[in-house]
């Protein structure tokens, strides 16, 4: 014999409209709650997609590196460097890999064309560079395995590279000198562009170290250019992102053994790294969703009373619907449904108003916010919830009120 | 007046009823021992100063209240040990409540006002406004159905709480003060309500302290300091 659910609904909403200034108050607190999670939510799914898109600019997931353990005690002995025999023999240990570049690297070398020279970083690389980095050309070919195994004099070179050697001129088939020796120009990669979050210091392209980049075949620079360098970093890209953490232990285990036990190297996989930045952007979203949450107590709290309040005041209206039937439960259900109604009323507002400052938020940040659909269901659902908590209580009490005493309520 | 075979039924009985209170530490006894008994189809006044217990009596009747001790018999189901979710069934299905102050809810209009015992008893929105449309047709307001209380005279609210006091079709009438607020022409009106509806064969319980309404009833049953005086 209770009352429905769509009755309640339709005297909450009678009662918001016949209250229209109390119904703002308490929607307040709510709205200021619920704007505040959607933004925060919205600078945390921005981060998330930053990341992602770094390290998709980066080469992708599934991109593991080699690289000299730097916590490493070489007082123990060892050297982290691989020749070309263990490099091959790593490989061929592996499985489920897409693309595999081992390289040599040499700081400033200077790249000279006519009277015209550039300090790049040179590195001598395999073919599949590319694939690992995941980077185009702008024009000209890459290095392929015809120019390892022949020792070709060839170079790609990075779009700064380029620009400062040549200017507007075609560089391809151009000879450049490095280290005296003369090397044919094959390529020009694509440039790499991304913009660093915040602004400050750092707001310029953080890839233009790569745009400043010069490629050679890996065996061209051991045999002919600096026959002193030795590889010391790898770079994996496997098939698959779900193979990423069992491959990576794999390559940890074959260097070790290589290496006689030392770990010398440190094997890291991107979809790791990223898992470990947004770890580590966790603090940050915990301490925002706590102002978040702690902005609804403050709404809550003000609900509560402003229910305690209404309850208060309408003990005689309580009394007399107890008195032609309503039971208990249908005043509890009344005055949470009411309840619910005005704080999830607020959600909607917080939500609208939440999505209405995200480009302020954005632009005075100078950070990337995102909205995404699950937010707006996520803050009814805060909204609605925080109606409960905070409405239970005063709806209660109503519920439990003795009929005579309240009829006799002024 | 054999209209449903209760005639002459006992629709009220109680047996010894007692209700204390306390306030703060000391312990009122309200009712004293009530024992009455009131038939289906009776028009009953039940009179006494203040003080005396007859709020206290009625709010038991009414099944608003339980009894501290005694037994209460309403339509022959026994209501004084019931709990408070089924005592609001009861309220809902038996009893018809008119107050001196009307007790109409302000922001409702009447037709509203009228419909919420229907709404507690889960009758459907349209049945609902049918069923309210007719009874405020048959107490004179049916031009009204859209004005809140406030736009009516006192008469015309307590009319309006009369027809929500018979909307469910009630085993009793039960009125307290019921003129008490109205001047002596729209409270001659309201008795005379109640004597149509006394005539129609309903239950009809009036609570007083004033004679000259309680003698428009068929019965006077006179309290005094918790307890019922004989004589009636």
């Amino acid at each position: 014999m209770a009352i429905s659910l769509a009755e309640s609904l339709h005297i909450g909403l009678a009662d918001i409209a016949t209250r229209k200034v109390r119904t703002a108050v308490t929607l307040f607190g709510i709205v200021l709650g619920v704007m505040s999670i959607m933004v925060v939510l919205a600078i945390v799914n921005g981060m998330n997609a930053v990341t992602l898109d770094w390290m998709q600019q980066r080469g992708g997931l599934n991109k593991i590196e080699i690289e000299p353990n730097w916590s490493y005690d070489y007082s123990r002995g060892g050297e982290a460097t691989l020749s070309i025999r263990e490099v091959d023999y790593l490989r061929s240990q592996l499985e489920g890999v897409e693309a595999f570049n081992p390289q040599v690297m040499s700081w400033g070398s200077i790249v000279q064309y006519r009277d015209q020279d550039f300090d790049a970083s040179t590195f001598g690389v395999y073919p599949d560079l590319q694939k690992v980095e995941d980077w185009g050309l702008e024009k000209g070919r890459f290095i392929n395995l015809e120019d390892i195994r022949n020792h070709n004099n060839v170079i790609v070179l990075g779009s700064t590279v380029a620009k400062s050697l040549f200017g507007n001129r075609n560089p391809l088939g151009q000879y450049v000198t490095l280290n005296k020796q003369q090397l044919m120009v094959i390529g020009v990669l694509q440039s790499k562009y991304w913009k660093n979050q915040g602004g400050g210091a750092f707001s310029g392209n953080v890839l233009e170290y790569m745009n400043r980049q010069a490629f050679v075949p890996l065996s061209t620079m051991i045999a002919k250019i600096n026959p002193n360098l030795d590889i010391t970093s790898v770079e994996i890209k496997v098939l698959s992102d779900e193979d990423i953490s069992k491959i990576r232990r794999q390559i940890e285990g074959v260097l070790l053994n290589i290496k006689g036990g030392k770990d010398l190297f440190r094997v890291s996989s991107a979809k790791e790294e990223m898992q470990m930045m947004q770890k580590n952007m966790m603090i940050f979203s915990v301490i925002f969703f706590l102002i978040a949450v702690i902005s609804l107590l403050v709404g809550g709290i003000v609900i509560t009373n402003i229910m305690l309040a209404s309850v208060k005041e309408r003990t005689r209206e309580i009394g007399v619907r107890m008195a032609v039937g309503a039971r208990g439960k249908d005043i509890l259900i009344q005055f949470l449904v009411q309840t619910m109604l005005i704080t999830t009323l607020g959600g909607v507002f917080g939500i609208l108003a939440g999505l209405s400052v995200l480009n302020v938020v954005q632009d005075f940040l100078d950070i990337t916010v995102k909205a995404a659909p699950n937010m707006v269901w996520v803050a009814l659902l805060v909204s609605a919830s925080t109606g409960l908590m905070f409405g239970i209580g005063p709806a209660y009490k109503a519920s439990k009120l003795d009929p005579v005493k309240a009829l006799m309520e002024d | 007046m054999a209209y449903n075979g209760k005639m002459f039924m006992e629709i009220i009985k109680t047996k010894g009823l007692v209700k204390d209170y306390e306030l703060g530490k000391i312990k009122v006894r309200a009712l004293n021992g009530v024992d009455l008994s009131i038939e289906t189809g009776e028009f009953v006044a039940i009179m006494g100063p203040s003080g005396s217990g007859k709020s206290t009596l009625m709010h038991i009747i009414g099944c608003l209240d339980s009894p501290t001790e005694g037994d209460y018999y309403l339509d022959g189901t026994l209501v004084s040990k019931m709990r408070r979710n089924e005592l609001a069934a009861i309220r809902n299905a038996k009893i018809g409540f008119v107050f001196q102050s009307f007790n109409l809810l302000p922001h409702l209009n009447i037709l509203k006002n009228v419909e919420l015992p229907l709404m507690y008893a889960g009758i459907a929105g349209k049945k609902r406004s049918l069923r309210a449309r007719e009874i405020l047709d048959s107490v004179g307001l049916s031009d009204r159905l859209r004005h809140k209380p406030g736009e009516l005279s006192g008469g015309q609210r307590q009319r309006v709480a009369i027809a929500r006091a018979i909307v469910n079709n009630p085993s009793i009438v039960l009125a307290d003060e019921p003129t008490g607020n109205l001047d002596s022409t729209s409270g001659g009106d309201i008795l005379e309500i109640f004597e149509q509806l006394h005539s129609l064969g309903n239950t009809v319980i009036m609570v007083t302290h004033d004679a000259a309404v309680a003698a428009r009833a068929d019965r006077i049953i006179q309290i005094h300091d918790g307890k019922i005086e004989d004589g009636d």
